[in-house]
């Protein structure tokens, strides 16, 4: 796959100037902005990238100037409404009569993006105004830095259109994926599919043209609402314009080809509590679920300040230190060890302490006021109920595969079903996860783009402190050095943390609401540019980068993967099932010849925990022999004996002398 | 009906400064003039009442101009000139600096395009009342001289008679511009050209059907008496009968009075225009009422858009206002 040539031959753009540069004292000119005046027709508009020949050399340089169009105006001769009214006796019909339409003006204002040479940096000179072609448009927007041959790093974000120019539009991968900037942030109004839309298509691109020698990327996507990200690895429709896209920046139009799908269970344990549980879509689907040493440590998370006091913080910590995982005895419990490897082992453990307390009328237990031990108790098991279906009594764990994670592998995580503390805990244990072994350098890839929808939600500006708020600053503000990269959208930017998306080295807008333009944020923004924000057409955005001195306006094609909606309407979510269905379901993907019958001979009259606890760890190893595996997992089974009747007895006979008898 | 030729490019006079620069080179024994009103806003020409010779009925009365508005004119033509003093030689002797323009501005789908348009430079001075010496002088810069007293050596020697002959000078020259442009529209096109001013300068434009002048000052009027009265008193919409402007040095033309706004309240010669065509034949003379009545309709489509915020608004038509702010564009006066 190659991208089109930088350098591509300029064969059909008009070499004519389609402007004039003009200067007042009231309207002048400045190192940063120009004004120039244009024909009626002319094909310039809010977002245009222009050129300006200079006329006169300075140091024996004819300066070249480029600058985007960032207002218009338009006015006529007229000095006032009030002589139009005279000139058509107050009667509008018949001004169309007018033989001749008044000197009319199309005047416009750019804001410079580029000054060549670029010392000593002075007002824009007069001159003629050229429309930008694909060369112009890569100087102007200093692309020209990040992709020459040998040492190219540009990732393209879509495609620049103006009155003929087809440029491509590269972002460039040191400022998109570190180390020098990274994270991206999107914008836009809830319901024009953009944000997603454009956050797929920019991961398509970045799994196309991140360049070799900077290693491997892989991307974790939190699916937090409908069926958004569950079908990325199915083609979807897109049409000829879209193509036309895809060429010009070269990314394939294919879905996504290595995506891994992760959901936890539903209360009930064994179905998937995600729309993407289709038999026909459940080979890359996997369980996530935890046990009480993946949730303890982030129990912060699940528990406010009025739960975990300091009292409370030390004794969770001398369970996590000094109970979990570890053999655990003590003189108030008498003779009895304990290893607490679960929720239902711990519940056993604070059960036996409270009542050898109680039995001997203790306050207190190692500094642990009796009070502050139930009050832990209480928090702690209720987690497991809170995250039913996440978070398993019996500690089974399945996860992600940190440590082998995949280049160019999509991970999603479908949270959308889940409760918001299950979120919550969901979003901080990956995030972790991903920064330690990335910090160690040992997860597999070296950068990972984490994909978080509704960031308002997750990252407020105002609000109470939160754990996952505190490990979005963190990660907005050093993840870079780790390779990893925030990709984050929400409807209200102004609603964020200023702190993460002030740290979103590239920032993307789609159609903006009015009000949302009209806050602080968007003060930068001329009023057409907030006008052309307020109307964007679906599949345009407007992008800030580090390397571009001013925002452009690009367009990208829809994702060539089946949209969430049209995937639930033609996979629709599998029923939920009774537990032998739901066995079936999951063992058949390692091994497709096993029946129903099967499974229910194998399960009897087992009950529920044993077997799924021998199903997942079966989906956990991926043994090559599953039947056997599984079967292994179970307890074993006393074969059946034939009870053999003992001889009765024979009766002694009765005296003949009996005086009772008959 | 041919197309439009293509526009000539912008003629880059010398700028006013650069001229001044020159004379004080070559006149150091004389001191620039500072603060020189332009002498066109210092002249007026004297009123005149002329008696014509009415060719539509017998007498002139006011006549209205039946049917709607006609879009009729395909372009527009007007000059303008701008001068003023530089330098007083010894004896109040003027050095008038003179720069005139003129332009059509051709009419397509309702906007206006630079059909063609000149604008000359020249400095105007009285040679009889000139050392030849400083004359050789400034025939040596390169810049073109008009001699003001066309070699009279009997010229007045009054330094304000020797302005007005400079004025009357670059006026000539404006109206010659003008009717070297209008004669070439003349050759090239037959569509209607609306020239601002009359038409009867120069021959070839004169007894050109596609010609029509519109006189707006009415220094020079051609009624006297009840007739003069008639005029005054047209109401919108209504002209007077058509007469023939005769001048010993210009060719005779058809001309009427048309009154193109509402006057009432006004002075009397608001709105008020006078118009010139080409004169009839003797055998055509019964049809110039009808020519009167089509030309008429032809001005008064012109009534809007208004020429505001110009002062004479009231008789002049976009398509000259258009003319003007063009030539004060590139003239930069």
């Amino acid at each position: 796959m190659t991208a089109t040539p930088l350098h591509s031959p300029l064969s059909t753009l008009d070499s004519r100037p389609l402007g004039r540069i003009v200067a007042t004292e009231r309207k002048p000119n400045t190192p940063h902005e120009f004004h120039f005046w244009t024909a009626l027709d002319s094909p310039v508009g809010i977002g245009t990238v222009v050129r300006v020949e200079g006329a006169q050399a300075v140091n024996g340089q004819i300066p070249r100037v480029y600058g985007i169009v960032v207002e218009g105006f338009g006015y006529t001769d007229l000095q006032t409404p009030l002589h139009d009214l005279l000139g058509h006796d107050g009667t509008p019909a018949s001004a169309s009569l007018a033989p001749t339409q008044r000197t009319e003006i199309r005047l416009y204002s750019a804001a410079v993006q580029r000054q060549l040479p670029e010392e000593p940096l002075q007002p824009v000179p007069m001159g003629q105004v050229y429309l930008a072609d694909d060369n112009d448009v890569a100087v102007a927007l200093r692309m020209d830095g990040y992709l020459k041959e040998g040492s190219r790093t540009g990732i393209p974000v879509g495609v620049y259109r103006a009155g003929g120019t087809d440029a491509a539009i590269y972002l460039d991968a040191d400022f998109l994926l570190g180390p020098e900037a990274a994270h991206l942030n999107i914008t836009g109004v809830s319901g024009l599919a953009t944000k997603t839309s454009a956050i797929e298509w920019i991961m398509g691109s970045i799994f196309a043209h991140f360049p070799p020698q900077k290693g491997s990327v892989a991307a974790v996507c939190f699916n937090v609402k409908g069926p958004d990200l569950c079908f990325i690895d199915q083609p979807g429709d897109i049409d000829d314009a879209d193509r036309l896209l895809y060429e010009k920046c070269g990314v394939p139009a294919t879905p996504f080809e290595h995506v891994q799908y992760f959901a936890p269970y539903k209360s009930d344990g064994f179905s998937l509590n995600t729309l993407r549980s289709n038999d026909a879509l459940l080979h890359n689907v996997s369980a996530l679920t935890w046990g009480l040493r993946e949730v303890l440590q982030y129990a912060e998370v699940l528990l406010n300040k009025d739960d975990v006091d300091a009292k409370a913080d030390a004794l969770i910590d001398f369970i996590r230190e000094r109970v979990v995982d570890r053999d655990f005895s003590d003189a108030i419990l008498g003779s009895k060890h304990y290893t607490v490897k679960s929720f239902a082992d711990l519940e056993e453990w604070f059960r036996d302490l409270l009542s050898a307390l109680e039995g001997k009328n203790n306050e207190g237990w190692r500094t642990h006021h009796i009070a502050t031990i139930r009050k832990v108790r209480n928090r702690l098991s209720n987690i497991s109920t809170r995250c039913a279906g996440l978070v398993t009594d019996a500690g089974t764990v399945s996860d992600l595969p940190f440590g082998s994670f995949q280049d160019r592998t999509v991970y999603v995580i479908d949270v959308a079903s889940l409760e918001e503390d299950a979120q919550d805990l969901i979003f901080a244990r990956v995030v972790t996860k991903l920064r330690e072994h990335l910090e160690k350098r040992d997860l597999g890839v070296n950068h990972v783009i984490v994909f978080v929808d509704e960031l308002n939600k997750y990252a407020p500006s105002d609000g109470r402190e939160t754990y996952v708020r505190k490990m979005l600053l963190d990660l907005a503000e050093r993840g870079r050095y780790l390779g990893l990269v925030l990709f984050s959208a929400q409807q209200f930017r102004s609603q964020v943390h200023r702190r993460v998306v002030g740290n979103s080295g590239t920032a993307l807008y789609g159609r903006m609401d009015a009000d949302e333009l009209a806050t602080p944020g968007y003060a930068v923004l001329s009023p057409a540019v907030k006008t052309k924000l307020a109307t964007l057409e679906k599949g345009q955005l407007m992008v800030r980068h580090p390397h571009f001195t001013q925002p452009i306006f690009v367009r990208f094609p829809r994702p060539a993967i089946m949209r969430g909606r049209d995937g639930a309407e033609r996979y629709p979510q599998a029923a939920d099932v009774e537990l032998e269905a739901a066995v079936l379901r999951g063992l058949r993907t390692l091994d497709p010849s096993i029946t129903l019958g099967w499974v229910q001979d194998a399960i009897g009259l087992r009950d529920d925990d044993e077997v799924l606890r021998a199903r997942n760890a079966a989906l956990r190893e991926r043994p090559a022999d599953v039947k056997r595996f599984f079967l292994a997992q179970l307890k074993p089974v006393i074969a059946p004996q034939t009870a053999t009747r003992a001889a009765a007895t024979a009766l002694r006979p009765a005296p003949a002398d009996d005086p009772y008898g008959f | 009906m041919t197309a439009a030729t293509s526009v000539q490019p912008v003629v880059s006079p010398p700028a006013p400064r650069s001229v001044a620069r020159i004379l004080a080179e070559l006149f150091p024994d004389s001191t620039a003039v500072e603060g020189e009103r332009a002498l066109e806003l210092s002249t007026a020409e004297p009123t005149r009442q002329i008696s014509a010779t009415i060719i539509e009925g017998h007498e002139l009365r006011a006549r209205r101009v039946f049917g709607d508005p006609v879009v009729g004119f395909a372009a527009f033509l007007d000059g303008t000139q701008h001068s003023i003093v530089e330098m007083y030689r010894a004896g109040g002797v003027p050095i008038v600096r003179g720069r005139v323009g003129a332009v059509i501005r051709d009419r397509r789908n309702q906007r206006l395009f630079t059909w063609r348009h000149l604008v000359e430079d020249a400095l105007y001075v009285p040679r009889a009342r000139m050392r030849e010496a400083d004359w050789d002088r400034l025939a040596a810069s390169g810049i073109t001289l008009r001699d003001t007293t066309d070699g009279d050596v009997d010229a007045s020697e009054h330094p304000l008679a020797l302005r007005d002959s400079a004025i009357h000078r670059v006026q000539k020259d404006r109206e010659r511009i003008e009717q070297q442009l209008a004669e070439d529209w003349c050759g090239r096109e037959n569509r209607p050209l609306l020239i601002d001013g009359g038409i009867s300068g120069a021959e070839q434009v004169a007894r050109s059907g596609c010609a029509v002048g519109v006189i707006k000052s009415h220094r020079t009027l051609y009624a006297r008496g009840d007739a003069l009265s008639v005029v005054l008193a047209l109401g919108r919409a209504e002209r007077s009968s058509v007469f023939v402007v005769t001048s010993p040095k210009r060719t005779s033309v058809a001309s009427w009075y048309l009154r193109i706004r509402d006057g009432r309240g006004r002075e009397p010669m608001w709105g008020l225009a006078r118009v010139e065509v080409a004169a009839p034949t003797a055998d055509r003379e019964q049809d110039i009422g009808t020519r009167a009545d089509e030309v008429s309709r032809w001005i008064l489509a012109e009534a809007s858009p208004v020429s505001l915020p110009d002062g004479r608004w009231d008789k002049m038509v976009y398509g000259v206002r258009d003319c003007e702010e063009f030539l004060r564009a590139i003239m930069g006066t």
